[in-house]
């Protein structure tokens, strides 16, 4: 069986799985877990268009996350706007404002991209601690009643919001897929790669950049849309912060960077990590869970700096060294 | 007989593998935040729940609180109670989905929780969500009451009662002193706990007929407050409402003497003002500076159980109660009474059993009129105090009368300390 049949199988598998599983598992721990692996997962494939294809790293991502969040729930709260449809303006102004913020931060390269993304980050939470109308600092909170389907807000049951995610995150990959098949995608990677051959071939970087963010950061305000509706509160604090920023782009950098798949992965893993710890430790009053969790973090990183997709291909090497980039491959473990 | 045997068997098996009283033991899920920068906070409430609890579970009756060193719940023949702690990090989505685990994984009778006003939001949601009570002991958002929750009690004082003492204080001032201040100013750090007191204070400041020179936000991890104390000055205010965490509460006042700001008065809005790193670090310089409390030592004056609980709680972790471990400790307490008298477990009998509160001022350690829930939830007789440092130590200047010292006014200058 070559890889990229195998590639397939797996991925048709965890498609089942993930389908699956709250219908199965009953229990509303394990279900509430699986619901923040297809979250986390989402938003590191989001940043991975930017991050991963384009090689731009973004570490001020949560900006767009926090848009999404924002636009959808003031919608919701003054116009009584279905999340459904604030979910797509949310995207739509996070995309714009992804444009207005790339258009200058392009001009960097590398680290100092990276640096100046943080500091965007940090001024978006800033002007929203100090902004009444999206409740400063306290946020805004979302009533529990009513519950449905056109409000987005479900009361026990998890299985909405469990294939809410699973339906985002497939949409997102699907957006992924399509990017790296088309011109865009091959344009992309030329610009990670070799940024000054690919402009003397006519690439206009900063335009194909410009895609990418405003692509990634759509997807990002998407997840974020669906934060809001799942915990019904959003403060600065915890949709606009650093760390939610660093997240995204570690489950990405921990599965694999720049593969369809890798973010997806790497969500599920760092999950696993985190609830675990903080279930098996969080009770101690001491920073045991933390720790743990970093630690593992750091092992990781020392010692499969590729990822583990990387750790997959390295274990079974392609039967054929020069095989097809295989676009149509839900794992892009095949792509070199 | 050998199904039998083999049934028995599992049994026995199933049996060892759990503690023998689990069974009976009333069990309460406890959320704090305890990794991240309240962690050491968060430490302190939870050896202060865990201390009411052993209290209860004990025999020692040498403590005058009700239900301590009954051996457990007398309404519940005895039954144990035993707490399970969550961290919560201090986020929102953590502190929801821990609550979800303690209900459906560890299937507790109540939870309490969370110190942060924004992770009792969303834990509290998910106990609605499941019809399981609620106990919040020490997060001070006025809006956590007003959202019509069934499931959800709290017992502390919130943040707008707490503005309207500092009011009330200065009416007295006033009436009993004859001290007349006309110019206030505020100063607050930017997230949610500053911006909401500066907004109560600036309403009821207005309302009373104060004049508000200044009104100035600043962030707290910055690292000057130069420009900003500079305004201060230049608008001349008699009392200066501040709300600040620690560092920056420390480095307001170090500019304060650097620039020779010197108010009247310096109210203060608890938090880093009245942490125990604030008095060490300052030295004298925090002499004087009057704050906001739910709770001091020296109440012990005129409540001795309140000194008794203190010896307890320090000879077991060395610190003294503050007002957070306090208001943790009575918590639980609020929780016992209530699943003593719904004898019973189950969610519905706690519920009603905590609408139906009514403990005494005598039966807390808190200087309150008592426990008595409103129809919010909101603890109806709950009420802050006032207190200043002096000589090194909080003392408590207000209510006014018996057992509260004479407030220092005005703040006497920086040199010569």
């Amino acid at each position: 069986m070559s890889r990229a049949v195998l590639g397939r199988t797996i991925a048709l598998a965890a498609l089942g799985l993930a389908a699956l599983f709250p219908l199965v598992v009953t229990s509303a721990t394990w279900q509430n877990t699986a619901i923040l692996m297809l979250m986390v997962a989402q938003m590191g494939v989001a940043w991975n268009i930017l991050g991963g294809y384009a090689g731009q790293v973004s570490l001020g991502h949560a900006a767009f996350f926090g848009t999404g969040a924002y636009v959808s729930t003031l919608l919701a709260l003054r116009f009584g706007l279905t999340p459904w449809a604030g979910m797509f303006a949310g995207a739509g102004v996070a995309a714009a404002l992804s444009l207005v913020i790339g258009w200058p931060c392009f001009r960097l390269k590398g680290h100092y991209f990276a640096m100046a993304t943080i500091a965007v980050g940090e001024i978006v939470q800033a002007v929203v601690n100090g902004w009444d109308l999206l409740g400063g600092a306290v946020g805004l909170s979302l009533p529990l009643h009513p519950t449905g389907f056109w409000p987005m807000v479900f009361n026990r049951s998890k299985l909405p919001y469990h294939y809410i995610a699973l339906g985002l995150l497939l949409f997102t990959l699907l957006v992924n897929w399509l990017v790296t098949r088309s011109h865009v995608g091959y344009y992309l990677r030329a610009i990670k790669d070799e940024p000054d051959a690919a402009r003397s071939l006519g690439v206009s970087l900063t335009r194909y950049k410009l895609y990418a963010i405003a692509l990634s950061s759509g997807l990002a305000a998407m997840g974020g849309t669906l934060y809001a509706q799942k915990e019904l509160l959003i403060d600065p604090g915890s949709t606009l912060s650093t760390g939610l920023s660093i997240k995204m782009s570690l489950v990405a950098i921990m599965g694999g960077v720049g593969t369809l798949t890798g973010p997806v992965i790497g969500a599920v893993l760092l999950t696993a990590i985190e609830e675990a710890s903080r279930m098996g430790f969080g009770g101690t009053g001491r920073g045991t869970d933390m720790v743990v969790y970093g630690l593992l973090i750091v092992l990781i990183a020392v010692y499969q700096p590729s990822g583990v997709l990387g750790w997959i291909k390295q274990r079974f090497p392609a039967s054929a060294p020069a095989a097809p980039p295989a676009p149509a491959s839900p794992v892009e473990g095949a792509a070199p | 007989m050998p199904v039998t045997f083999r049934a028995s068997l599992l049994a026995a098996i199933l049996g060892a593998a759990l503690p023998a009283a689990a069974a009976d033991d009333v069990v309460i899920g406890v959320m704090y935040p305890l990794t991240g920068s309240a962690a050491s906070t968060g430490l302190e409430l939870k050896n202060a729940a865990q201390l009411a609890a052993d209290l209860i579970n004990g025999t020692d009756k040498s403590l005058a609180l009700p239900l301590v060193g009954g051996g457990g719940l007398p309404g519940l023949k005895g039954a144990k109670l035993r707490l399970i702690f969550v961290d919560h990090q201090g986020s929102p989505q953590v502190g929801a989905t821990e609550a979800e685990r303690l209900i459906t994984q560890e299937k507790v009778a109540a939870i309490q929780g969370a110190y942060f006003s924004s992770v009792t939001q969303t834990a509290s949601q998910t106990a609605e969500r499941y019809g399981v009570p609620f106990l919040n002991a020490d997060s001070s958002s006025v809006g956590l009451t007003q959202r019509g929750f069934k499931w959800f009690f709290r017992t502390t004082p919130h943040d707008e009662l707490f503005v309207q003492n500092a009011f009330d204080f200065l009416r007295d001032l006033e009436k009993k002193k004859g001290i007349k201040v006309h110019r206030v100013a505020i100063l607050a750090e930017n997230t949610e706990f500053g911006t909401g007191a500066a907004r109560l204070q600036e309403k009821y400041a207005k309302e009373n007929g104060y004049e508000v020179v200044a009104k100035i936000l600043y962030p707290p991890k910055g690292t000057q407050l130069t420009s900003e104390v500079q305004k201060l000055k230049a608008a001349r205010p008699d009392v200066v409402f501040q709300s600040s965490y620690l560092a920056d509460a420390i480095l307001s006042m170090r500019t304060y003497k650097d620039l020779g700001f010197l108010p009247t008065a310096l109210l203060a809005n608890d938090a880093g003002f009245n942490d125990s790193e604030f008095l060490k670090t300052m030295g004298k310089d925090g002499n004087d500076v009057i704050s906001r409390e739910v709770w001091a030592l020296d109440l012990a004056a005129q409540k001795p159980v309140i000194g008794k609980a203190n010896d307890i709680y320090k000879a077991r972790h060395g610190v003294n109660f503050n007002g957070n471990s306090a208001r943790a400790f009575t918590g639980i307490f609020a929780l016992a009474d209530a699943i003593n008298r719904a004898g019973s477990t189950k969610p519905e009998a706690i519920r009603a059993a905590l609408k139906a509160t009514n403990m005494g001022a005598d039966q807390l350690i808190m200087p309150w009129g008592g426990i008595q829930f409103d129809e919010n939830g909101q603890n109806k007789k709950g009420a802050g105090i006032i207190v200043q440092v002096q000589d090194g130590k909080y003392v408590t200047v207000w209510p006014m009368g018996p057992g509260a010292k004479d407030v220092v006014w005005p703040l006497p200058a920086w040199e010569g300390r």
